[in-house]
């Protein structure tokens, strides 16, 4: 190569340098005059539309030139839509992610390490410790909290008082009540008197960790997997007492209709999230007279006066690495994980807020689901995990179960090697 | 104009005696070769090169990270030593098999008793069946198996009702998917439901063509209907029965929809067919190399079945030619 050439090229890489870190910096100062389109996913039933419409509204304030696209995902679809996404080199900048998913994106380099703007975000040192840990993956934040759900049971208080029954306050206290409600409406060979599909796992692990049981134990860096534990078996089969008792849902079915399910009339009680009272509730897809007539209280645990620990469910918001927009990406999640929109989370979305200093604002229904969060707890905090869900390992256990294809011990037992293959590979 | 012309050619040329006739030769031997590129280039883009990447993929470590990061490792055969020894894998295969040959069978059995139906029937009743038959072919797919799903649906499916209503027992809250068996009765009921207008159409089709006087000379001869149907029908449509049976094959072998779409996406392991199988593994737990190399297997297979398909069929048209 000869020195003009040489002197050419060494030019030409310094002005590329410059040019590169010219848009690095600008695309860590916002300073209102950027153009261009922030592109957000979050999920369905996610956030109230108004609360959407805020967000964008007080964002478009402060950068008039960029436009926000929020666009609605699909849980059934989501991970093979996200898999494509970041993949892609344009991926959403700013992506919803359900607790479970994100150590999962974490670990495979699709998301941005928000470690060192922590300190940035509002109510960061307040956040819920389990959506926290959610977003964490080892040692590094990749997500900021976005709201938490938990589970709790649903109850159709006319029909309580019908059958002249009290919310129970343990599992066995459960059983009398539920049996007392099949009698009552033994006419109708619809009724359940608690609703339980087969595959709905999130509903039947309150009863494997309530007996002492777990999914699966880590030691070192190795993951075991525990359903077969005798805790695990004792909680099992205690549910599948339950299940075969008060319960004439799918065996084989999932959770995904009970909602409807349940305005139909023909159900007394059902494991669900604190949001979905507005699915059943809905003029469309429920019955709105039934608003007078809801109730709710925690799952009972086995010791009499104490309650099950739940799933600690909820969603993260994170922001991929590929995106161009990173300091836009911050301050739109920024916002919507802010004081201001997390309170409109509580009041109006009926949700678990991200920060404890809101949890308060919860009144009614919601705050019962709120009380049930703090005796929560959390699936394995694996890039693995989400492959166990998707896999069905757990759901899978429960139909052969709850249809008597295999014995408690059997199925367990199958189901635990999967758990410890895939999470350990 | 031959060796002759190219010799004229070469003679009136004069000067130029090298370069023109080759010039020539070259543009006539390239000349299919250039009328034939446009279709090799478009086989090429659409079937051979998601092909190539199929396999390319089957020998790679190809995960999450990799996908994101364009990046795989090459592992040579390992992702079909480890699903060739999974005996869940094996089993995958030989419930796709048994259900490709009961599919195949019951749907060419009903298509036939259909065509040989159509071409008894009056007029105006042939013209209403065939118009089902079309109507049936027209619905798009995944409407159709949702129709299916709710005819079928445990707490209200129509089906349930009338067969307790009918006194066929109690099939109130019948779950036709807890028995894996029952279940892929379904599936088959859905997947011939959908196989058989465009094979009985075809064979009505193939059966108008049956010449008048063979038929009559047999039945003077005294042969029964069967006979006529066994001796007559069936080696005349040979061709097309064969066409048939390699089609279906290949339609029931590859079923993914009429499951994955009855299942709510989530089948479990008792109803894994190949390819169910492989768009889990890809798509589900993200490991694209295994499920590139399940899918490999799969048209592996279907290649066998094609080759026995063309060489029955070359083997018929040059016994045809003798």
């Amino acid at each position: 190569m000869n020195p003009r050439k040489l002197l050419f090229s060494v030019v030409t890489a310094f002005a590329l340098l410059a040019t590169a870190c010219g848009g690095n910096s600008n695309a860590t100062t916002t300073t209102g005059n950027e153009t261009g389109t922030l592109t957000v996913w979050l999920m369905n039933g996610s956030a109230p539309q108004s609360v959407v419409d805020g967000v964008n509204a007080d964002f478009k304030a402060k950068h008039p030139n960029v436009t926000v696209d929020v666009q609605i995902q699909q849980w059934s679809d989501v991970t093979t839509k996200l898999d494509t996404a970041f993949a892609g080199s344009t991926p959403p900048d700013v992506v919803e992610l359900g607790n479970t998913l994100v150590a999962k994106y974490a670990a495979n380099t699709a998301l941005a390490d928000i470690t060192s703007k922590k300190g940035s975000f509002e109510n960061s040192g307040t956040w819920l410790q389990s959506l926290t840990d959610s977003c964490t993956y080892q040692g590094k934040l990749y997500c900021v909290p976005y709201y938490a759900g938990s589970r709790a049971i649903i109850y159709r208080t006319d029909m309580f008082a019908a059958a002249g029954v009290q919310p129970p306050t343990s599992i066995d206290d459960l059983l009398t009540v539920g049996q007392k409600l099949m009698t009552k409406y033994s006419s109708d060979p619809n009724f359940s008197a608690l609703y339980f599909p087969g595959k709905y796992w999130y509903a039947a692990a309150p009863f494997v960790w309530d007996f002492g049981g777990d999914i699966a134990t880590q030691s070192g860096s190795k993951w075991q997997g525990s359903i077969n534990s005798s805790q695990s078996q004792q909680g099992l089969s205690t549910l599948n007492n339950l299940v075969s008792k008060l319960s004439r849902a799918d065996k084989t079915g999932d959770e995904l209709k009970q909602d409807q399910a349940f305005a139909q009339g023909h159900i007394a009680m059902i494991v669900a999230n604190g949001w979905e009272v507005g699915v059943i509730t809905d003029p469309k897809a429920g019955d709105p007279s039934l608003k007078d007539k809801l109730g709710a209280f925690p799952i009972p645990s086995h010791t009499p006066g104490q309650t099950a620990p739940v799933f600690l469910g909820g969603s993260d918001l994170a922001i991929a690495a590929h995106s161009q927009h990173q300091a836009l990406a911050r301050e739109w999640v920024g916002l919507l994980g802010g004081t201001k929109f997390q309170s409109q989370m509580v009041t109006v979305g009926g949700v678990i807020p991200n920060t404890t200093s809101l949890v308060s604002l919860s009144s009614g229904l919601p705050a019962i689901f709120a009380a049930a969060a703090k005796n929560s707890r959390f699936t394995p905090n694996s890039p693995n995990w989400a492959n166990v869900e998707s896999a069905n390992v757990l759901q899978d256990m429960l139909v052969s179960i709850f249809t008597s294809k295999s014995t408690i011990p059997d199925a367990t037992s199958a189901a635990s090697n999967k758990i410890t293959n895939i999470l350990n590979s | 104009m031959g060796v002759a012309g190219d010799a004229r050619a070469r003679v009136t040329a004069g000067t130029n005696i090298e370069a023109g006739p080759s010039r020539h030769v070259i543009a006539r031997t390239l000349l299919p070769y250039v009328l034939i590129a446009p279709a090799v280039v478009v086989i090429a883009g659409v079937l051979g090169y998601p092909l190539a990447m199929l396999l390319w993929l089957s020998t790679q470590h190809y995960g999450l990270r990799e996908l994101f990061q364009h990046q795989g490792e090459f592992v040579g055969l390992a992702n079909f030593a480890t699903i060739l020894g999974d005996s869940e894998f094996r089993h995958v295969v030989l419930i796709s098999v048994v259900f490709t040959v009961v599919n195949v069978g019951v749907s060419m059995l009903i298509a036939t008793g259909i065509a040989l139906l159509l071409e008894r029937l009056s007029r105006p009743v042939r013209i209403l069946l065939s118009s089902g038959l079309v109507l049936v072919w027209a619905t798009p797919v995944i409407p159709a198996i949702n129709l299916w799903q709710w005819m079928f649906d445990y707490e209200f499916g129509v089906v349930n009702w009338l067969l307790t209503h009918l006194g066929a027992g109690n099939y109130i809250h019948h779950n036709w998917f807890e028995n894996p068996l029952q279940g892929f009765t379904v599936i088959t009921v859905i997947v011939v439901w959908g196989a058989i207008p465009f094979l009985a159409l075809m064979l009505y089709a193939g059966l108008t063509q049956v010449p008048r006087e063979l038929v009559e000379a047999a039945e003077i001869d005294g042969a029964r209907p069967w006979q006529v149907f066994a001796m007559v029908t069936v080696p005349i449509l040979r061709p097309l029965f064969l066409i048939l049976f390699s089609l279906s094959t290949i339609w029931d072998f590859q079923v993914f929809n009429q499951v994955w779409v009855l299942l709510n996406q989530r089948p479990s392991k008792d109803y894994f067919l190949i390819s169910v199988y492989s768009f889990q593994e890809s798509f589900r737990v993200s490991k694209f190399g295994l499920g590139a190399a399940a899918a490999v297997v799969m048209v592996a297979i279907l290649l066998v079945v094609t080759f026995v398909y063309v060489r029955q069929t070359v083997r018929l048209t040059t016994e045809e030619a003798v």
